[in-house]
């Protein structure tokens, strides 16, 4: 029973090396990511500088579909103290890293489970909802303000204004809607639908063959053959094309609409970069459909430079 | 009578484009196949021939990240794989498994590399899928010409080696004797396989062409006495398996709410199926012919 104060003190000790630890990293600024670039963007609107935010998906020339995780983005989640990920499955290889890397404060923000949205939901590319980041960035901004008590009304400012900003967006597409509701356009893949829906765009392309794209599967042969008839019989005024989820079929589609005169419009899985903010690029992509659908004029690309 | 047509021919089959060149391809590749695959399975050699399907699939990932046609990605690492088995001189039949084991690992991790560097670096949706197991519905008609001009070459190379490459299979110590170049014939043969492989590699994918090489010639085997009748047989049943495998991808749509089978399975399905039920009909039609021959393939290894 003598040892027992020796073995208590060792206790002391070693628990308070961890806390230690903690105490220091708390000292530096929240560190935050956002899976998705899209969503990292939004987290240092909010954030500011009292915040530094990484984003793991961001090369606008892969497919996050088939994103492969590596031990340094390990390293990074263990470190964050906030994670923005979108769910639906897109990123499900995060869900694992997170739960591996446990960390007792840390915030993690599933947009999915934000939303209520089921785990059937079959369109899976939420940020293109105008109904989405509003709901984020209130929550992004309550989730700061806990982690960072000291710069909480920062935060809810910025999330204010974050979303009073979204306000040209909104009405853009308010406005297509009123003159070109159920405009008939085609896609490759269901990434811009939700976009595509607000503004009132009927998509004529079968789901199966965006969701055949989407996943990388055969598609069917009669999805293939109605696809091919909205060029040819120019049944459509516009085509989304996914610029991130492309194969032999998908540039076969583009190389059919740009035969028969259809405009093509580059859609994204990932916020093009460099020279866009979440709003500017929503804006950009509204701006390409009204010019594609009024004067017939392509954007095929909104990354610049290009 | 068009009623019964179009229960088995659903809506727009003769006039789909992705039909029209899956049957195109698909055809090419069951018929050079066929004709390869007897000479295959004479030889004991379908394990060689899987391998080679398997290190292709490293090609046709190399092509993805490249952006080139994929069938010369899948040409390419194929033959330089047969090539490379086929030099390695090795004296005894197990010892052919080892080094045809050891090129199948290496080739695969090559692929598992090449997959890698594909989704990591370039917006490649579906590659894996597409190499491995096949897209026939999404086969570009451009890939059309080179694939006919493949499979016409295979098939005139196959012409050329006709008589001796049998006389090798059938008994190479009776060929060696009469002064053929036994070596360079397996060469050659292997060569072809490999053509074959890719062409099988493009339609069914890459790990699935195996099926199209010996499933369809050992039916045939079964079916037919004579090497060149079987060698028609092969193809013809090639041809047939890989008709009705479309044709039931494409009806398959009606009863699976518009999402459809592969294509690959319903074709390498039809095989196995047709291979039980010959196998088990008529097990003994070509043993004695091929018997001896085949002792004398393992003794010579």
């Amino acid at each position: 029973m003598k040892q027992l104060p020796v073995i208590t003190a060792l206790m002391i000790l070693f628990a308070a090396g961890p806390l230690g630890i903690v105490a220091a990293e708390a000292a530096g600024p929240v560190k935050a990511i956002g899976v998705e670039n899209e969503y990292a963007d939004v987290i240092s609107q909010i954030g500011g500088k009292f915040v530094k935010v990484e984003a793991i998906v961001s090369d606008p020339n892969t497919d996050p579909h088939s994103f492969e995780a590596s031990p340094k983005i390990a390293k990074q989640f263990a470190a964050a103290d906030l994670i923005v990920k979108n769910g639906v499955g897109y990123d499900e290889w995060a869900d694992k890293i997170i739960a591996a890397a446990a960390r007792p404060k840390r915030k993690v923000i599933d947009v999915q489970q934000l939303l209520g949205l089921p785990d059937s939901t079959p369109n899976p590319h939420l940020w293109y909802d105008p109904k989405t980041m509003p709901a984020v960035a209130k929550a992004v901004g309550d989730a700061l303000a806990e982690v960072d008590p000291a710069h909480a009304a920062d935060f809810h400012a910025n999330a204010d204004k974050f979303i009073a900003s979204l306000e040209p967006w909104n009405a853009a597409i308010a406005a297509f809607k009123a003159k070109h509701n159920k405009t008939p356009i085609a896609a490759t893949e269901p990434v811009a639908n939700y976009l595509l829906e607000a503004m009132g765009f009927d998509i004529l392309t079968p789901f199966s063959l965006q969701k055949a794209i989407m996943d990388g599967n055969d598609p069917a042969p009669q999805d293939v053959t109605t696809q091919n008839n909205l060029f040819t019989g120019g049944k459509v005024k516009a085509f989304a094309y996914n610029q991130q989820v492309t194969s032999a079929l998908t540039k076969s589609f583009l190389d059919l609409a740009k035969k028969n005169g259809i405009p093509v419009v580059g859609v994204y899985e990932t916020m093009p970069t460099p020279g866009y903010t979440y709003q500017s690029w929503m804006l950009a992509e509204v701006a390409a459909l009204d010019k594609a659908v009024t004067e017939k004029v392509s954007t095929e690309t909104l990354q610049k430079g290009h | 009578m068009t009623e019964l047509l179009s229960i088995v021919f659903a809506p727009g089959f003769f006039t789909s484009e992705p039909v029209r060149t899956a049957a195109v391809i698909g055809a090419a590749a069951a018929i050079v196949s066929g004709v390869v695959g007897v000479f295959t399975v004479i030889r004991g050699q379908s394990f060689a021939g899987h391998s080679l399907a398997d290190v292709s699939s490293a090609g046709g990932a190399a092509a993805f990240l490249l952006g080139i046609n994929p069938l010369l990605g899948f040409l390419g690492m194929s033959v330089l794989a047969a090539t490379s088995m086929e030099l390695v001189r090795v004296d005894r039949a197990s010892e052919r498994d080892l080094v045809t084991g050891i090129v199948t690992g290496a080739g695969l991790g090559l692929a598992a590399l090449l997959f890698y560097l594909d989704v990591t670096t370039s917006s490649t949706t579906g590659a894996t899928v597409t190499v491995m197991f096949g897209s026939m519905f999404a086969i570009p008609a451009s890939i059309v010409p080179l694939a006919l001009i493949v499979g016409i070459g295979a098939l005139a190379a196959v012409g050329m080696l006709y008589r001796p490459l049998l006389l090798c299979s059938l008994d190479p110590d009776l060929a060696a004797v009469q002064g053929v170049p036994v070596r360079l014939i397996g060469l050659l043969h292997l060569i072809v396989v490999a053509l074959a492989v890719a062409l099988a590699a493009i339609t069914v994918g890459a790990v699935l062409s195996t099926g199209l090489l010996i499933g369809p010639a050992a039916i045939a085997l079964h079916l037919a006495r004579r090497p060149g009748l079987a060698v028609l047989t092969a193809a013809a049943i090639g041809v047939a398996a890989t008709w009705g495998g479309i044709l039931i991808a494409y009806d398959s749509y009606e009863w699976t709410g518009g999402h459809g089978w592969p294509v690959s399975f319903c074709i390498v399905a039809l095989i196995f199926v047709a291979y039980v039920v010959i196998a088990q009909a008529r097990p003994t039609r070509v043993r004695p012919v091929l018997g001896t021959a085949r002792t004398g393939v393992a003794s010579a290894g």
